[in-house]
């Protein structure tokens, strides 16, 4: 608890912080986005032959 | 008196302010748009017919793996990159991005691109992606590159090998076409990097890496650069008579060839320091536009005799 009962809780991100931290969060979010978009791809691609999957 | 060194303490948590571009710098661009370019050449040359979605799967994942090597590098280096005016400027001496935070970043994309490849293409492809990246990260960074002159020599097999992950991702299998283009590349490594070794032998010295200019000296290096040169040479051209690729690219071969065996005498012969430093200069960027013109040249075969079929 901080002895100032104005001062918030915790850990308090600065402006920059918080803009990297959106940032980064936006683009894990596009390449998460960009994953599912390839795997639906290449299921629509392959067809059925999806699940034959030679070593 | 205190014995206890204050500014030791950390006070909080470390909250990272680092952004996109640092984490993209993490993934050496350049080494990344060569690394696709010569991929993109082992897909095109590779025979049969390839779904351009699972192509550009492939190029997708073999961009990322070399990223995620490019990223596990930077993790491991980040003392000696703070030591050399090159790799000052990358994104952990510059306190952008902590050592563990590029380790866990480079892991996740190396696992990633690995799985995507073998579950979405094939798991030769894959498990070849993952040896490279085993064979960049453990082999050259970790084991090579502090011990060894001969570090880049043998570390630049892990960058010789993409053009040869994508023709097994096309394929499914090996073949000598792509075995062809991994010595191009192999026997091209060692006068490239040995050209900026030269005129950066100051930064390496500093850094105690022991480049053959640190640990040779310079005309020893020279010599070796004329070497591979003609071997590279040699190896480049053979294809060509040897019937498997066709004569636009042995013509090529064979002017760029010369042009590079140019840079190399230019290199071994001029040792006074001014006129050597530009010799130098001009051996490490010819040899980056020997490489490119080398591979598009097959591109524009593949592509010439494309049309050529389709209009027969």
């Amino acid at each position: 608890m901080p002895d100032d009962p104005r001062l918030p809780d915790g850990i308090v991100l600065t402006e920059a912080q918080k803009r990297s931290r959106r940032q980064r969060s936006i683009a894990i979010a596009l390449a998460l986005g960009v994953l599912v978009v390839l795997f639906f791809a290449v299921t629509i691609v392959k067809g059925p032959a999806v699940l034959n999957r030679p070593l | 008196m205190s014995v206890v060194d204050h500014n030791a303490i950390e006070l909080g948590p470390r909250i990272s302010e680092a952004e996109v571009g640092d984490y993209l710098a993490l993934l050496k661009p350049r080494v990344m748009s060569l690394v696709i370019f010569t991929a993109l050449v082992g897909l095109v040359i590779a025979p049969g017919h390839f779904h351009p979605v699972l192509a550009f799967t492939s190029l997708l994942c073999i961009a990322v793996g070399a990223g995620a090597s490019g990223a596990l590098n930077m993790a491991l280096e980040g003392d000696i990159d703070a030591l050399m005016s090159r790799t000052a400027n990358r994104p952990i001496p510059r306190g952008r991005v902590t050592a563990s935070e590029a380790m866990a970043f480079g892991l996740t994309l190396a696992f990633f691109s690995v799985m995507t490849l073998g579950i979405l293409v094939n798991w030769y492809a894959g498990a070849l992606l993952a040896f490279t990246i085993f064979f960049y990260v453990v082999i050259y960074t970790m084991w090579l590159k502090r011990r060894t002159a001969q570090n880049i020599v043998i570390g630049g097999a892990a960058g010789s090998l993409p053009p040869v992950v994508a023709w097994v991702a096309a394929t499914g299998s090996l073949s000598v076409e792509p075995l062809l283009l991994f010595l191009i590349i192999f026997f091209w490594t060692p006068p490239h990097f040995w050209a900026l070794a030269l005129f950066r032998s100051d930064d390496y010295a500093r850094a105690g890496i022991p480049m053959l200019p640190v640990v040779a000296g310079p005309d020893a290096t020279r010599l070796q650069i004329l070497l591979y040169t003609i071997v590279l040479v040699a190896v480049a051209v053979a294809p060509w008579p040897l019937g498997y690729f066709d004569a636009i690219y042995g013509v090529t071969s064979l002017v760029l060839g010369a042009g590079m065996l140019a840079c190399a005498v230019h290199v071994y012969r001029r040792r006074e320091r001014a006129e050597s430093l530009r010799a130098t200069r001009k051996m490490f960027a010819f040899s980056i536009l020997y490489l490119f013109a080398l591979f598009a040249t097959l591109l524009l075969e593949v592509t010439v005799r494309g049309i050529a079929a389709s209009i027969g």
